[in-house]
């Protein structure tokens, strides 16, 4: 039995962090789990250019049979996740360092922590590429526990509250996403599939004689399941605590990239349920869920207090402001949802990053408590004040462009309403968050703080993704814009770019 | 043959519900536990049956991995962790409903169950008609047992019923999905148990008790 070229692509792909994990496990050091990790972080990154480039050419990829399937769509959501995952290691090593030598860890917990940093980004690399809508669940459901595991690394009282919220709640609307999923089969049996009727390309191309009862009932159970892992409201409630107790790295990736993974559940099967029943109900879905989001975000950064759980909040806002794009629709609402994605994934790590810094080097997450970041960690400080520019959409920043496309979709389409409403909360958003954000960065920091930063190691990962804020405020290079672009004609016109 | 077979069907459906009442009814752990334990002996029973009615053997390892994991190795683990936690944890707090309340509640809940089937586009068949309906009356339950009692133990029971209700749904709906599926499933909840177990633990340890009212600390105020 011979292997084709993509099979190896693919096995290579899973391979490389479940060797990472083994290899920590069988390091059992610090030093060496470090370095083991850094490496399979950034052969993943390498990898999953050279996937991006092969899909930009070929469109689609498969492997093992029709087990795996890799489109732009696909793609899309494989680069954040290696990106990210790549600079969240990065900065463990000083983040994790640190916390080491202020003996809040011991050995044990960094061995744990990468063995987890390794088993997460396998768990979330297999969600975009299998083509199997079961094998799919289980690996979301996988994203849960391995986080859960990295969220209680320390045991302390909020740690364990968290985790236990996130195991429970996160758990229970999976539960609701497996019976969507066991719905769209029995539809998919039913239609007369042949092969797998799990598969989303045989789902896509039967979605026609699906049972038209079945798929709205069915597109409900998978909205309310994976959208209480994606952080829409009113399933959000574990997310601003899970985000804000873990340790910085992986609140990083849960906010950066696991939302994605999840909303790319709703949006796959989005696409099998325009396919049987048109587009208008699952659409007028993800607007309403997408303007209580933005709606409770708003709301919530307003009365805010903490630094970690505003982001989180914030993640909020940006998963409605995704499935607001989704749910406009057309060409350009689509177009600015993918970019949202993308651009959500660059500007919230950074900011994660920069608050884990912030907290270590103030000792609070308090944000009444941090004053004149920009005078104590200048750069820092202002990376911070960049991201945070970036987060509430002001120009030239990057998510500026993908909030004025999705908006003005809405506007072609004719829902005045919805986006009337979700202007008034977007602009709440933005004076309150940046009425606190100001307030961090300006104004004199205690007596007594000295001026210094925390390391390059905590430096670079924030340079790189400050760089990527600027750069695509105004310049979205031309293969990524390509792959954008398959992407929303993929999700606007039924399944196949 | 028929007959008796239709006539397991029913008796085994009956018993489901039966030990999912036990759940929400009873007051202590370990009683759970049992409630638990003789549901998914039950349904390891259905899915054999189910296995042997339709003739898919991947069926038959789906029964035996419910026989093995669910019915043996689930509650020995959440046995153990709450024998290591000492004796008050084995007595419980009352529901926010009253035990009455409670089972007017499930009562409703079931009834509900058999009225959302009748509604939907499902197959009529004999076990899709005798199970379709007690899944989902298990995994309302489930939801109800989750969110009852301030106790974390008995959220971890909740949820394990609604995982229950689950598989007996996509049991009586599709006949399981394929195997590798199967196996996901069960390896996520053998993990999630063990991981709830460690949590468990913890708070234990951290809060001196299991009341998920401790759990209130991390708000936005």
């Amino acid at each position: 039995m011979g292997f084709s070229s993509s099979d190896i692509t693919v096995l290579l792909l899973v391979l490389t962090p479940l060797a990472g994990g083994i290899l920590v496990t069988l390091a059992r050091r610090k030093s060496l789990a470090e370095l083991i990790t850094i490496s399979s972080a950034s052969l993943v990154l390498v990898q999953v250019f050279l996937i991006l480039s092969e899909v930009a050419v070929k469109k689609t990829l498969t492997a093992f049979g029709n087990s795996f399937y890799i489109d732009s769509f696909s793609a899309v959501i494989l680069l954040p996740i290696s990106l990210v995952g790549f600079v969240s290691v990065l900065y463990s090593k000083n983040y994790m360092g640190r916390q080491y030598d202020m003996g809040l860890v011991d050995d044990r917990h960094i061995v744990r922590y990468y063995q987890g940093l390794n088993a997460f980004l396998l768990s979330m690399l297999v969600v975009p590429i299998t083509n199997n809508m079961g094998v799919m669940w289980v690996t979301v459901e996988a994203t849960t526990l391995v986080s859960v595991l990295l969220i209680m690394l320390y045991f302390k009282e909020n740690a364990i509250e968290a985790a236990w919220k996130y195991l429970i709640i996160a758990t229970v609307g999976l539960s609701f996403a497996l019976v969507g999923t066991v719905f769209f089969y029995y539809a998919s049996i039913n239609s007369g599939a042949t092969g797998d009727a799990m598969d989303w390309t045989g789902m896509v191309q039967n979605s026609k004689s699906f049972n038209p009862a079945l798929v709205m009932i069915a597109f409900v159970f998978i909205v309310v399941g994976y959208g209480t892992k994606a952080g829409l409201a009113p399933m959000h409630t574990w997310l601003p605590d899970a985000h804000s107790e873990a340790p910085t790295p992986v609140s990083a990736l849960l906010s950066g990239v696991l939302l994605n993974c999840a909303l790319y559940g709703i949006i796959r099967f989005r696409i099998v349920t325009s396919g049987a029943i048109g587009k208008s109900f699952p659409d007028e879905l993800l607007v309403i869920l997408a303007v209580v989001s933005i709606g409770i975000a708003a709301a919530s950064i307003y009365f805010q207090k903490d630094m970690k759980r505003m982001l989180a909040y914030s993640s909020v806002e940006h998963m409605g402001l995704v499935s607001l794009g989704i749910g406009f629709g057309g060409l350009v609402g689509i177009y600015g949802a993918v970019l949202q994605i993308i651009n959500h994934a660059i500007a919230k790590p950074l900011m994660f990053f920069a608050s884990g810094t912030i907290s270590q080097r103030y000792e609070t997450k308090a944000m009444s408590k941090v004053r004149g970041i920009i005078k104590v960690m200048p750069v820092t400080g202002a990376l911070f004040l960049i991201g945070g520019f970036a987060l509430v959409g002001m120009p030239p920043f990057n998510i500026f462009l993908s909030e004025f496309l999705v908006l003005s979709a809405g506007f072609q389409g004719g829902q005045f309403v919805a986006v009337s409403i979700v202007i008034v909360f977007l602009a709440v958003t933005f004076a309150a968050f940046l009425r606190h954000l100001i307030g961090m960065v300006f104004g004199n920091p205690a007596a007594g703080m000295e001026r210094e930063e925390m390391g390059r190691l905590a430096i670079i990962p924030m340079a790189i993704l400050g760089l990527l804020v600027i750069l695509f405020g105004f310049y979205i290079p031309g293969q990524l814009q390509a792959l954008i672009h398959d992407t929303s004609v993929i999700i606007n016109g039924g399944g196949f770019a | 043959m028929e007959q008796i077979q239709a006539g397991l069907m029913e008796i085994s459906g009956a018993v489901l519900l039966i030990a999912t009442f036990g759940v929400i009814a009873r007051r202590g752990f370990t009683d759970w536990l049992d409630a638990y334990r003789l549901q998914s002996v039950v349904l390891a029973g259905v899915a054999a049956i189910t296995a042997y009615v339709t003739g898919i053997w991947e069926i038959y390892i789906a029964a035996i991995l419910t026989l093995g994991i669910k019915s043996i190795a689930i509650p020995k683990v959440l046995a153990h962790v709450t024998g290591r936690l000492g004796m008050e944890y084995k007595t419980e707090t009352n529901p926010y409903l009253s035990l009455r309340a409670s089972i007017m509640v499930s009562a409703l809940l079931v009834a509900l169950a058999y009225f959302l089937v009748q509604q939907l586009p499902f197959r009529t068949d004999t076990v899709a008609g005798i199970y379709l309906p007690v899944s989902l009356a298990q995994f309302f339950l489930g939801l109800l047992a989750l969110v009852n009692r301030r106790t974390a133990l008995s959220q971890v029971v909740g949820l394990l019923v609604i995982e229950n209700g689950l598989f007996l749904f996509t049991l009586s709906l599709t006949h399981g999905v394929s195997l590798i599926i199967e196996m996901g499933i069960f390896a996520d909840i053998l993990v999630g148990i063990v991981i709830s177990s460690i949590l468990l633990f913890r708070m234990s340890r951290t809060f001196d008790s299991l009341d998920v009212g401790n759990l209130e600390n991390l708000r936005d105020d």
